[in-house]
């Protein structure tokens, strides 16, 4: 069952690559109706696993990386059909892909530790992970952006040049799903924060870990500094274009750096 | 009923010819009207573009080619002589198949042009206004609509400019996004510049400033443009505000260096500039493109893109060629089985009435059967039939050549000696098929 949304989100990734390629809209919609019933399975995959865990898959790095994921393909489908610009989704679905074969390959749910039974739990990670999905998507867009521009720029005017939204659009898109993210990121930081100074007494060691110190936590807020920078130079010294779209690409790999190596091996305040 | 198409386009006729033979001129309603009170078929559609004129028409008679020409010369005023040396004949499925290339932007001037795919449209929607339209032609034009945006979607025959205004408008967009509302400064005020401004304007983009050396001529510009004209003093300012930078003025040197529009960058928070430098020799350095967010094209460029769209374009003509084939052969088959279908029927009409005329002479011996018997017996009787006609009906279905079908009809007609009014009869039973105009 947990190998089912695996295979829809390579179907999808697929069909969004060959519609890329030849621009047929029939495949196009096959891709977007396949992506739809890749994050429809995986809603029912972490349906299940909530029924018989009895709680929300949310503990450890593998069950965040899975919910991750279907956020991040939701908001891709929203966005989609609300935009209809469906170039962005081959990139969105190799993307959701490759970061899937980790939970794939270890499905287990991992029971909740007392440490975790807090709502401020679930704010700090729904918003945390909401955040990394629109800093996905301005990942996407800053790495089409480049590639447009550099098209652009060289005059030869061929593959992306007739197959991606404007410069413009993608940046203007890039700016929204920053400060979405940016705000989002916000609100997960600050609960967290909030939570933790509250487990100041517990004997779990991973609470005694919660600090600036630990490197899952300083990773967060240092991409959080990285992406507050991008909004304020777009603001004042004019970082919008293709440096904008470097920067939300860059910051991105930080954030996925913080979400799979660090997340498994160098945190001890995050290790459930 | 065999369809034609007989016409004339920028392939076959000069353009004094295609102008006398323009059936828009007098409106589409009248054209198709006088060639209704031809009476030479009961379908017909009046297809008009600037550089083609057609008529597809479902004909009565096998030799309708020469009065739809006939209509031509007489509806024009064109001697027919004149007129036969320009005028191309279709039959049948080669109609469809010209139709469909034609709907496709394949037979156009421009090759993958878009507009056509509206005027075929057209042509089809005023036909079905007036009345003139039946069930060959909504099957055939629908078709060729399909085949249009099949070779649109699928193909990229349609894409890239090919003409150097069009490069530079499509790169607009895909830099600035939305062309309207953006600023367009245009440097100059000569015919070039007018040029670009005139046609900058007719696709939104506005409002325009001219600046010029000398500040009359950018004024009598900028009243022609509906823009404004601002002194040489204040480029600084324009160039801050502008999105669009044209660039076309006389001069020896270069007007703007890459100092120039570095600071002017500077200034404009790196917001994305695009400038088309259309003078010779260049007005703008050409290492200024180098810089973050300034798009720098000249006319060589603008014309490289130009001469790879075209390249490319051709490259996909197989493709389309490919899909039009593909729908051409949808229709054929359509097209066959309807043909065949008069025919069948009024056979599997005629071996009903054998079947029944039997069993009504054998009345008075079978009188004496069980209402049990009686049903078998029709139930038998009725079952031979079936399984007589059914091997010949599958073959005639199976053929695939158009001509070859047309020769079977014919033998079974003349086999089974089935009158016209039998299939006419038959053919006025039969879903979907034409009916006569009253």
């Amino acid at each position: 069952m947990h190998l089912v949304p695996l295979v829809l989100y390579a179907a999808a990734a697929a069909a969004y690559m060959t519609h890329f390629a030849w621009r047929d809209p029939r495949t196009g919609r096959l891709a977007t109706s396949i992506l739809g019933g890749g994050v429809l399975a995986h809603t029912f995959l972490i349906g299940m696993q909530t029924m018989q865990a009895g709680h929300a898959p949310l503990v450890g790095t593998t069950a965040a990386i899975s919910a991750f994921v279907w956020v991040f393909g939701l908001s891709y489908l929203y966005v989609e059909l609300t935009t209809e610009e469906r170039a962005m989704g081959v990139f969105v679905a190799v993307l959701l892909v490759a970061l899937y074969i980790i939970p794939a390959l270890d499905p287990t749910v991992t029971p909740r530790p007392p440490v975790l039974q807090s709502p401020l739990f679930t704010i700090h990670i729904v918003s945390v992970l909401f955040a990394y999905a629109s800093f996905a998507l301005a990942f996407v867009l800053g790495v089409t952006y480049v590639l447009l521009f550099n098209e652009l720029k060289a005059k030869h005017l061929g593959f992306f040049y007739s197959r991606l939204p404007s410069l413009q659009v993608l940046d203007v898109m890039n700016a929204r799903v920053v400060t979405i993210g940016w705000l989002l990121l916000t609100v997960g930081l600050s609960t967290g924060a909030i939570w933790a100074s509250q487990l100041d007494g517990s004997l779990d060691p991973r609470a005694q870990a919660m600090s600036l110190g630990d490197p899952k936590i300083f990773v967060a807020v240092l991409s959080w500094g990285v992406y507050s920078f991008a909004l304020l130079a777009r603001r004042t010294i004019g970082w919008s274009g293709r440096r904008a779209a470097w920067l939300s690409a860059a910051a991105f790999v930080l954030v996925l750096l913080n979400f799979v190596p660090v997340g498994y091996f160098l945190t001890r305040s995050h290790n459930f | 009923m065999p369809l034609f198409a007989v016409g004339l386009s920028h392939r076959t006729a000069p353009v004094e010819v295609r102008e006398s033979a323009d059936f828009a001129r007098a409106g589409l309603e009248t054209a198709l009207r006088a060639l209704a009170a031809r009476g030479l078929g009961p379908e017909g559609v009046v297809l008009s573009t600037c550089n083609r004129a057609e008529v597809y028409l479902v004909a009565d008679s096998e030799h309708a080619a020469e009065p739809i020409g006939q209509f031509f010369s007489d509806y024009h005023r064109i001697e027919r002589s004149t007129l036969s040396r320009h005028l191309y004949c279709h039959r049948g499925v080669e109609a469809a198949r010209h139709l469909f290339r034609v709907a496709a932007g394949l037979d156009s001037l421009v090759v993958g042009e878009p507009q056509i795919l509206g005027q075929v449209k057209a042509a089809y929607a005023a036909a079905q206004q007036q009345q003139a339209t039946g069930a060959v032609t909504h099957r055939l034009f629908h078709a060729a609509l399909t085949t249009g945006k099949r070779v649109r979607s699928e193909t990229g025959v349609g894409d890239g400019a090919v003409s150097v205004s069009y490069a530079a408008i499509g790169l607009a967009r895909k830099i600035l996004g939305n062309l309207e509302g953006l600023n367009v400064l245009i440097l100059g005020a000569g015919e070039m510049a007018k040029l670009t401004g005139v046609h900058l304007s007719t696709h939104g983009v506005r409002p325009v400033t001219i600046v010029s050396r000398t500040l009359p001529a950018a004024e009598v510009l900028a009243k022609q443009l509906g823009g404004r004209a601002a002194p040489w003093a204040d480029l600084e300012a324009a160039l801050a505000d502008a999105d669009i930078l044209v660039t076309a003025t006389g001069a020896a040197e270069t007007v703007l260096s890459r100092t120039r529009i570095a600071e002017v960058m500077r200034l404009r928070r790196h917001r994305s500039l695009f400038i088309i430098d259309i003078a010779v020799p260049r007005d703008v350095e050409p290492d200024a493109g180098k810089l973050e967010q300034v798009f720098l094209y000249n006319i060589d460029d603008l014309q490289g893109i130009v001469r790879e769209n075209l390249t490319r374009r051709s490259t996909e003509l197989a493709r389309a060629e490919a899909i039009v084939t593909e729908e051409v052969a949808r229709f054929a088959s359509w097209l066959q089985s309807r043909e065949i279908l008069p025919t069948v029927v009024a056979l599997r009409q005629r071996f009903e009435a054998i079947r029944l005329a039997e069993l009504e002479r054998l009345a008075p011996k079978l009188s004496g059967l069980t209402p049990e018997a009686r049903a078998r017996l029709e139930d038998v009787t009725r079952l031979i039939v079936e399984k007589l006609l059914l091997e010949p009906t599958q073959q005639l279905k199976s053929v695939s050549d158009d001509s070859l079908v047309v020769s079977y009809a014919d033998a079974l007609n003349r086999l089974f000696n089935l009158t016209d009014e039998e299939k006419r009869e038959a053919e006025r039973r039969t879903p979907g098929s034409t009916v006569r105009r009253p």
